[in-house]
Parts: C-alpha cells; sequence; structure tokens
C-alpha cells in the first residue's frame, strides 16, 4: 500500500485558523463546547446529565500495513473523546479508497482493523461512507457521552498547574525516518504500537482525579496544541523539552535533518506566540513541533495530584508519562520552550 | 563548489541532504543545495535561518539553487537579539541552583544587605559557570519587580539560558502579579524538584 503521512496530509494550521475565524458559530446555549476554544471535540448538551461529544477525524496511510493503519486511524480518531473527558459510544467509517488501483482486500483489511480497534473501545461502528478517491484516506466519525459537568476542554488550565504527558513524542519523525530508510525496525514497532495505543486508560485516571484541561496531541504537535490551550485558557504553558520522553532515536533522526515539513507549518502557526530559551537544543526545540498521529494527552494537573497521577498512568502501562512543564499566568508569550 | 542535487526527493530528505554537508563542511566553506520543491525550499530555509546560516537562493524554471556558506554560530540557535542585550558571550552552566530567600544578603545592617544582594545578582553574570537554575521564594521574588536595578539583572541572567523560578505562592502573598515579568512563576512540587536535584545550593 501507499505511505502519504508526510508534509501533504494536514491544512496547515494556521490557514485553518484564518479560514475558520470567518465561519459564524452558531448561537445556541446547548452548544457547551465548540470551535472557539480550538477544542477537539464539539460537545452538546441533551440535558443536564447528559451532552454528546462529536468529532471526525481521517487522513492517508502512515504505514504500509492495511489493517495496521485501520487501528490507527481509529485510534486516532477516538482519541478526541477522551481528551474531552467523554466515553466513545458510536462511530461511523469514512473511507476514501481507489478500487480501481489496490486491491479489495486492502480496504476490508483496513475496515477490519477500524472495526477492531472500535471494538476495543467499546465502540458500535454503525455505518458508514466511501467514495473513490487516491490516495486512500480512513477515518472515524465518533459520537460519545460526557456529564456536561465533567467536560475537559483546552480553557481548563489553570496557573499553578503541572502539565503531564502520557504518550512519548516522535511519531512524525520516526514515520519520516522509515521512509527514508533511517529509522530501526525497533522505533518503528513502538512507534506503531504507540499510535495504536487508545487513549482510554489515560482518560480514566483523569476522570479519576476530576481533570478539567487537558487536550490530545495530534497533528500540531506538543507546541501547536499547548498553544491552542495556553490560548484557550489565556495562560502560558512552560514546557521544559529535556523531561519530554521520546520514542527511541527521534532526538538523532532530528539531529541528521529528518525533520518532516509538517513540523514546520506547525512552527509557522506558533511562532509568533513562542518564546524560546536563548541556546535552546534546536533539535530538542524540533521535537516540541512534531506532528503526533494517535498521540497522547496533555493534562494540566494541581501540583498535589501530579506525583499520584503519574503513577497511576505508570501502573496503567503508560510507562513514559512525565511532567513535563508547568502553566503559569499569562506573560508576553503563550508558550515558553526550554532545555 | 561541492554540489547537493535534491531534485526528485520529498521532505524532509532535502534537509537531510544540507545538515549533513553542513556537518561535513569546514567553516567559511560554501556548497550548494539544489531543490525542486516550493516546500522543501521554504523549511530548508527555515532551518538555515533558525541556526544562523548565511545563505543565498537563486531560482530558474521552478528550481532553487541555495548557496550555503558554513558559519560559526551553525549550530546554536539563539535569538540575535536576545544574544545582543547581554554582550556576554559564555553560557556554561554549574551544577548548581542558586536560592533567593530574602531581597538581603547576609545577616545585620538592613541596608547594607540590600545592597550586598544588588551586587551579588549582578556578579552572578560574570560567574564563569552560570546555576542551572535560581529559585526565588519569601522575599527573594522582589528582587524581580520591574524598574528595579536587580530586575534588570535577572533578566539578562535569564536570556543568558538561566532558568528563574519563582514561587507564585509568595509573588501573590506580596501582590507582585503584575510587577514581575521575569521567570516562571512556579509552584512548590517544581521548585522542590529544582532543588532537590541540584547538584548544589547556593545560598546568598
Amino acid at each position: 500500500m501507499v505511505e502519504y503521512g508526510g508534509c501533504s496530509s494536514k491544512i496547515s494550521p494556521k490557514q485553518l485558523e484564518e479560514i475558520l475565524s470567518y465561519l459564524p458559530l452558531p448561537d445556541d446555549p446547548d452548544i457547551l463546547v465548540d470551535i472557539d476554544t480550538h477544542d477537539d471535540a464539539g460537545v452538546y448538551r441533551i440535558n443536564d446529565e447528559l451532552a454528546l461529544v462529536l468529532t471526525t477525524d481521517f487522513f492517508p496511510p502512515v504505514c504500509s500495513e492495511p489493517y495496521e493503519f485501520g487501528e490507527i486511524a481509529a485510534a486516532n480518531s477516538i482519541s478526541d473523546v477522551y481528551a474531552m473527558g467523554g466515553d466513545p459510544v458510536l462511530a461511523l467509517n469514512i473511507m476514501m479508497f481507489p478500487a480501481s488501483r489496490l486491491p479489495m482486500e486492502a480496504y476490508s483489511d483496513i475496515l477490519r482493523g477500524g472495526f477492531d480497534k472500535a471494538s476495543e473501545a467499546g465502540v458500535r461502528i454503525i455505518g458508514g461512507h466511501t467514495i473513490d478517491d487516491f490516495p486512500p484516506k480512513y477515518g472515524l466519525a465518533v459520537v460519545g457521552y460526557v456529564n456536561p459537568s465533567a467536560i475537559i476542554t483546552n480553557s481548563g488550565a489553570h496557573p499553578g498547574d503541572n502539565l503531564i504527558l502520557t504518550k512519548p513524542l516522535g511519531t512524525g519523525v520516526i514515520m519520516a525516518g522509515q521512509r527514508l530508510g533511517m529509522t530501526g525496525d525497533e522505533d518503528v514497532t513502538e512507534a506503531k504500537r504507540l499510535m495504536k495505543l487508545l487513549n482510554k486508560s489515560g482518560a480514566d485516571i483523569m476522570k479519576k482525579y476530576h481533570v478539567k484541561g487537558a487536550t490530545d496531541i495530534t497533528g500540531f504537535g506538543l507546541a501547536g496544541h499547548a498553544y491552542k490551550m495556553a490560548k484557550a485558557s489565556d495562560v502560558t504553558i512552560n514546557i521544559h523539552l529535556k523531561k519530554v520522553p521520546l520514542i527511541g532515536n527521534t532526538y538523532n533522526l532530528i539531529d541528521e535533518g529528518c525533520i518532516p515539513g509538517a513540523s514546520f507549518r506547525n512552527l509557522e502557526f506558533v511562532d509568533e506566540h513562542l518564546h524560546t530559551e536563548p541556546g535552546m537544543d534546536y533539535n530538542l526545540k524540533m521535537v516540541a513541533f512534531d506532528a503526533q498521529t494517535s498521540g497522547g494527552l496533555l493534562i494540566s494537573v494541581p501540583p498535589e495530584n501530579t506525583e499520584k497521577m503519574i503513577n497511576d498512568l505508570h501502573e496503567a502501562g503508560l510507562t513514559s508519562a512525565s511532567l513535563i512543564g508547568m502553566v503559569s499566568e499569562k506573560k508576553e508569550k503563550y508558550i515558553y520552550l526550554s532545555n | 563548489m561541492k554540489i547537493v542535487d535534491t531534485k526528485g526527493q520529498l521532505c524532509p530528505a532535502p534537509l537531510i541532504g544540507t545538515r549533513k554537508a553542513l556537518r561535513e563542511s569546514a567553516e567559511g566553506d560554501s556548497f550548494i543545495v539544489i531543490i525542486d520543491n516550493k516546500t522543501s525550499l521554504d523549511n530548508v530555509k527555515r532551518f538555515l535561518r533558525d541556526n544562523n546560516t548565511l545563505f543565498e537562493v537563486s531560482e530558474k524554471e521552478g528550481i532553487w539553487e541555495v548557496t550555503i556558506t558554513k558559519s560559526e554560530a551553525e549550530l546554536s540557535n539563539e535569538n540575535v537579539e536576545d544574544y545582543c542585550t547581554t554582550g556576554i558571550a559564555h553560557f556554561e552552566k554549574g551544577d548548581f541552583v542558586i536560592a533567593v530567600t530574602s531581597d538581603k544578603m547576609g545577616e545585620g545592617d538592613e541596608e547594607l544587605g540590600k545592597l550586598l544582594m544588588v551586587n551579588f545578582i549582578k556578579a552572578v553574570k560574570d560567574l564563569d559557570k552560570l546555576p542551572a537554575k535560581m529559585v526565588f521564594y519569601n522575599r527573594g521574588v522582589t528582587l524581580a519587580v520591574k524598574g528595579s536595578e536587580t530586575a534588570k539583572d535577572l533578566d539578562d541572567i535569564e536570556k543568558m539560558g538561566v532558568e528563574l523560578l519563582f514561587c507564585a505562592t509568595c509573588v501573590n502573598y506580596y501582590k507582585l502579579e503584575k510587577e514581575i515579568e521575569t521567570g516562571i512563576q512556579s509552584n512548590m512540587f517544581v521548585i522542590a524538584e529544582a532543588l532537590a536535584s541540584a547538584g548544589n545550593i547556593v545560598r546568598p
């Protein structure tokens, strides 16, 4: 199968932000979360106990095995519901597939991967839509439930909070390195394992500690999503990049120049809101902009719960979960990066 | 002149070729990178700018030639303006943390204590090795009140790459939220971690 992860798969966040600014937002008191706060999903109140979380995401293959691609795409789509504190329930397949150019076996393998991953998350796929297109693209539109009082959003980060990241970074760099024959099998296997890993256990632990602010790290990279969070919460986010867990040889690959185009787009997006420590290690800085596929959760947590939460995450198998920074009162810039 | 031809290569391959050629060049050497797509060109330019590397670009029918000259500053990524304001070029850090717990240095006359602290902060800039971090708590946070003599020096120290951690509770207690623009306002967990992980703690 073809692989198209690299430079081409997402619209520049800067362009997107501009386009979205021209769209009128519907005015309805039951819309609890919309794109105004740059959140991962929309939330609509049904009654005082129940709101629906709606989200969709799809992209071209990040790896060459159709089944694995299906699993990764599904885990990535469902992740937005987890990031909002919701329980994913139902989904529809969204598929673009070049029936004349690729074997139909690949088509069914992608769907099977998506189905299995959705089942693992307790999500029922009850339909979908396919059009003929090349390269293939796949993802889900997902509906989840959330209690309106327990929604977790980008705007819930408070000064004094610590920031925990639940998965290591580097999927963009590693998969780009693989396409160029620069990445070892071990790192590719680990990157795929992480991309397939549901953010369910992380989300369960967020709920246990009544977290208010979190997001999942995907295409805009750690710094891009942190910026959205800082802006929505009107705070400054400080990230210590040496503390950010990385997959295998990610740092060395960046050092050799394996920096996917998406990283530069993400850098452009955040640039004017960014303060970089003088003497900042360039490779570490670019780690913060690596576009993640199905990345981990970035959780804003009060100091008293930080250690307990990290222990819980480690016990749940998220052994790389780390304290990577903190939230402060809004300073001149939204994002402060240091070594 | 050495030529790196990246025609037909997709991002990030042209950047990888550029970085490799930079590594293999001696200071002052020039080489040419040929690029045939705009995205890769933009990314290579951005990379070179971020690393303060000199380059020129010329275009012929959709093919770009980037002439790159390796300079001394290649691997650093300082913000040039930040760099210039301090005028100090050595940024080596030691394995120690300075804990500033008061606006005065030592016991004794109050006025003398304050004067000594001003001089101490100034002297930090000239140390052979800078502290890994500086933490400020209790009246120590008042040293960063903007407009003061020490705030200017602390700004410089921060620009030299030293992380300044201010106890947020203390800043709030002394109602200085709007008066302090330097450093990072931190909670006790972060401060405790900074102190606990220090090789040595220096307390003026």
